[in-house]
């Protein structure tokens, strides 16, 4: 018969049994994340990571020169970025006479990791726009950048106009998360109203966000984390961001997030201007206003959670808070309902444009320039 | 509501909280008013066949302990029989016999138009019939004394981690559990948060995970090769086990967490070299019930060798349609009925015992591989959609082999993956005959397959939700 534990001893005894768990539970973190890297394919791997260098105004932009092959379960890409800091395998050179360029910003779904360069709608609008014409040369740039929003876009272009000397900016809005993203890098846009309050919550966020990106267990357990909080979230929390902007009561802060993109791009048009060129805006639908699988599935979703969502009310809202300014604006969403049934137009296992979704794409875009005469020279 | 699933989460931790705080009888009460609200999350409008379920067994077995008359004891438990059957043939084979009585009519040249109804299957029906049919029959028997309880009786019938997919409660086992104050002990809540850490791994990094893989091959759409169509075989294998093994180690985790524990339903079945002792280590609640108020009753073993087979045949024939209302599992039944009867047939020759039951290391390798292909081959009758779906899959796997098709990238590789850390666990459990080796071993091994299992659900599991496969029958 062994003597009782004394309470001491038994917590001294738990506490060893917690810490040998928790060296075993942290050796182990760094075998999953050797094997992930090694095997694994996501935004953490370090080759992706590569593409990437800080920025003390934007955060962080595209690293210029920099080159990788990103593979993933559904694709395998070369990606360059040329010496202004864009995706493309040449540098932009000094502009032509007879040439036009067009700058194409936007977050991920214009940079478009998921396809080779030649297939993106950039490259493919390049090739349409020289390809309906003798005279002259047109020129795309793709300016998209993985996960800016309108404020990093603004600011990005600002740095940018005077390189490119586009005629023409495009500015793709993804009405997702635009709103949101926008809402959440108010600060970095300056003027009155962003206050430091939100410049520190941001920066704790920008560093948290930094720390997950780096990790690819932490990047699934967020991921994780976040499923759980959003199936938990909406008797508790508000829904969670890309759904927020579709809500029948969205939160306040998206409508501060579209005024803001409102003021960004009101922002790019002035840049714009000022290297005179031309601004018309994009907007990009999600992939459930496409595809109505993922529409009923979420739908059914949400209302289980109690909150409605509305199919097309991201676009409307960026049509009607986009109203006021003077700028053409081509929605997207009709040119890719129309390919329905068809090819699909997004992947299925992310939100990104297929091949034939940048066909669709470039297409459309071709029609709006054509149709709005972008291109020709101003009275 | 799913085990799988966040309701779950939550309704558990409310139940658990609120358990812990409450003396016995009202703990009891507690477990029914959330078994029926577990049950009622599914359907509320079947919640009235569980509650006559209740009522009518319960009555049968305080009358047939009443009755001292040889006939009416045995109306009663006809009567009881009869009402259960009935519930079951109607709820899940109405439109199966239907349908058939149609076909067949119809193949005769006559036109007959079959009433046939839109008729759901309650959850768990195959479950909870089998649990009152047996304490009726052990009453009958004077096996046990029948509870005067009604509320200890209904805890035991509705008792929400066995109710929708087992395991199959003898009420020898849960109704003392039940009647008597418990004690819960540390080695139950560790062992119980073991099972269900495992039963989730089971359920969602295995068998939801190696799902698609099974899924493709057995697609009708997309013939495959004899060699994929194996790999695909070995996935739904594991399907099958991880899906239905990981929910009745949630339910006994869970269970164990109460401080009631429930019989263990699986034992590594494929780590078995008989077609008997598989039955020993699958759905184990399932095949002793169909032993004890089946088998036995037509005669068990105790006839000449063709009585036995017959009896055996009969036996899974119907254990195969207790899976549910199609010709696959009545053929996959009489599947496993041959194989025990070859098996008594076969199993004292000494070839077969010296080279598949031997204890040689080539015997244990060659009797386990050559099980486990014939439990695999049952499974492909089993998930195939019909009998041709059969006949063209078998073709494939012995005319179509093809060994350079086979699709590494999509179907080898992921199904390694996923296979292969329960296949340790399993060689571990096998080894040692115990399927809480992992909480007896050192500090450090369990440790690290605590974390491990942690790491493997959190990074690679399938959060869809997807159902429980055993929930359709």
């Amino acid at each position: 018969m062994g003597r009782p534990q004394s309470p001491d001893r038994g917590a001294r005894h738990r506490v060893r049994h917690v810490l040998f768990f928790a060296a075993i539970a942290a050796a182990q973190f760094g075998i999953f994340e050797i094997a992930l890297r090694t095997w694994g394919s996501s935004e953490a791997a370090p080759a992706f990571q590569g593409l990437f260098e800080g920025d003390p105004r934007i955060g962080y932009r595209l690293k210029p020169r920099a080159s990788v092959r990103f593979a993933t379960a559904e694709f395998e890409t070369d990606i360059a970025i040329n010496g202004a800091g864009v995706r493309d395998d040449e540098e932009i050179g000094p502009k032509q006479p007879d040439e036009k360029r067009i700058v194409v910003l936007g977050d991920s779904l214009v940079l478009s990791v998921q396809v080779p360069l030649a297939q993106t709608f950039g490259e493919l609008l390049e090739k349409r726009l020289n390809a309906d014409t003798a005279a002259g040369r047109y020129r795309v740039i793709n300016a998209g950048v993985q996960g800016y929003g309108p404020v990093e876009e603004a600011l990005f272009f600002e740095s940018l106009a005077d390189t490119v000397q586009p005629d023409l900016v495009l500015v793709t809005v993804f009405v997702g998360n635009d709103a949101e993203e926008a809402f959440q890098s108010f600060s970095k846009l300056g003027g009155p109203g962003s206050g430091g309050m939100v410049a520190a919550r941001d920066t704790l966020r920008t560093h948290l966000r930094r720390l997950v990106r780096r990790s690819m267990v932490l990047q699934v357990v967020r991921l994780r984390v976040n499923m759980v909080l959003g199936r938990l979230g909406f008797s508790l929390t508000p829904p969670e961001p890309p759904l927020q902007s579709y809500a029948a009561s969205p939160a306040p802060r998206i409508r501060e997030g579209l005024a803001v993109a409102r003021r960004s791009i009101e922002h790019i048009m002035a840049t714009a201007s000022r290297v005179n060129a031309r601004t018309a805006v994009v907007l990009m639908p999600a992939r459930f206003q496409v595809d109505d699988a993922d529409y009923g599935r979420l739908r059914t979703a949400v209302a289980n959670a109690g909150g409605e969502l509305i199919r097309d009310a991201a676009t409307e809202r960026f049509e009607e808070a986009l109203a006021p300014v003077n700028v053409p604006r081509l929605d997207l969403l009709p040119a890719l309902r129309a390919t329905l049934p068809g090819p699909d137009v997004f992947f299925q296992t992310n939100v990104h444009l297929t091949p034939h979704g940048h066909q669709v794409v470039a297409d459309a875009i071709a029609r709006f320039i054509r149709d709005h005469h972008l291109l020709t020279a101003r009275d | 509501m799913l085990f799988n699933s966040l309701h779950f989460v939550w309704f558990f931790i409310v139940v658990y909280a609120i358990y812990r705080a409450l003396p016995h009888r009202p703990q009891n009460w507690l477990l029914l008013v959330a078994s029926y609200y577990f049950y009622a999350a599914w359907d509320w409008r079947f919640l009235g066949l569980l509650v006559a379920s209740t009522i009518v067994d319960y009555s049968c077995a305080r009358a047939l302990d009443r009755q001292t008359d040889p006939v009416w004891r045995k109306r009663l438990l006809w009567f009881s029989i009869t009402f259960n059957l009935t519930l079951l043939g109607f709820f899940k084979y109405f439109n199966f016999f239907a349908d058939n009585l149609h076909l067949i009519f119809g193949a005769l040249g006559w036109q007959v138009d079959f009433f046939t109804l839109r008729v759901l299957l309650p959850i768990g029906i195959s479950f909870y019939t089998f649990v009152t049919m047996s304490y009726v029959i052990d009453v009958y028997r004077r096996e046990i004394r029948p509870t005067r309880d009604l509320l200890d009786f209904a805890v035991f019938v509705a008792y929400f981690p066995h109710l929708v997919a087992g395991p199959i409660l003898r009420a020898t086992m849960l109704l003392p559990q039940i009647g008597r104050p418990r004690r819960i002990t540390g080695e139950q809540l560790r062992d119980g948060a073991w099972l269900i850490a495992w039963g989730y791994f089971l359920k969602v990094f295995v068998a939801d995970n190696v799902a698609p893989l099974a899924n493709a091959v057995f697609d009708p759409e997309t013939p495959a090769t004899g060699v994929n169509v194996l790999l695909g075989v070995y996935a739904f294998a594991f399907q099958i086990y991880g899906d239905f093994a990981g929910y009745s180690n949630i339910a006994r985790g869970t269970s164990k967490l109460m401080g009631i524990e429930l019989i263990e339903n699986f034992r590594f079945p494929y780590f078995v070299r008989t077609p008997q002792e598989f039955w020993r280590h699958w759905h184990i609640s399932l095949s002793t019930w169909l032993r004890d108020y089946l088998y036995i009753p037509l005669g068990g073993s105790r006839g000449t060798p063709a009585r036995t087979r017959r009896n055996l045949m009969v036996t899974m024939l119907l254990g195969g349609l207790w899976h549910g209302a199609a010709w696959t599992f009545v053929l996959w039944g009489a599947y496993q009925g041959a194989l025990l009867g070859l098996y008594r047939t076969a199993g004292g020759r000494p070839a077969v015992r010296q080279w598949l039951l031997g204890n040689t290391p080539v015997a244990r390798l060659l009797g386990w591989f050559v099980m486990f292909h014939l439990t695999c081959y049952g499974w492909l009758i089993f998930r195939a959609s019909s009998a041709a779906q059969i006949g063209s899959l078998t073709t494939s796997l012995l005319t179509a082999f093809a060994p350079s098709s086979v699709d590494f990238t999509g179907l080898l590789v992921p199904l390694a993956l996923y296979v292969t850390p329960l296949l340790l666990v399993h060689a571990g459990e096998a080894w040692f005959n115990d399927v809480l080796i992992v909480r007896r071993t050192p500090i450090g091994v369990r440790y690290s397959v605590y974390a491990a299992t942690l790491y493997l659900i959190v990074l690679f599991g399938n959060f869809g939700g997807a159902d429980f496969i055993y929930f359709q029958f």
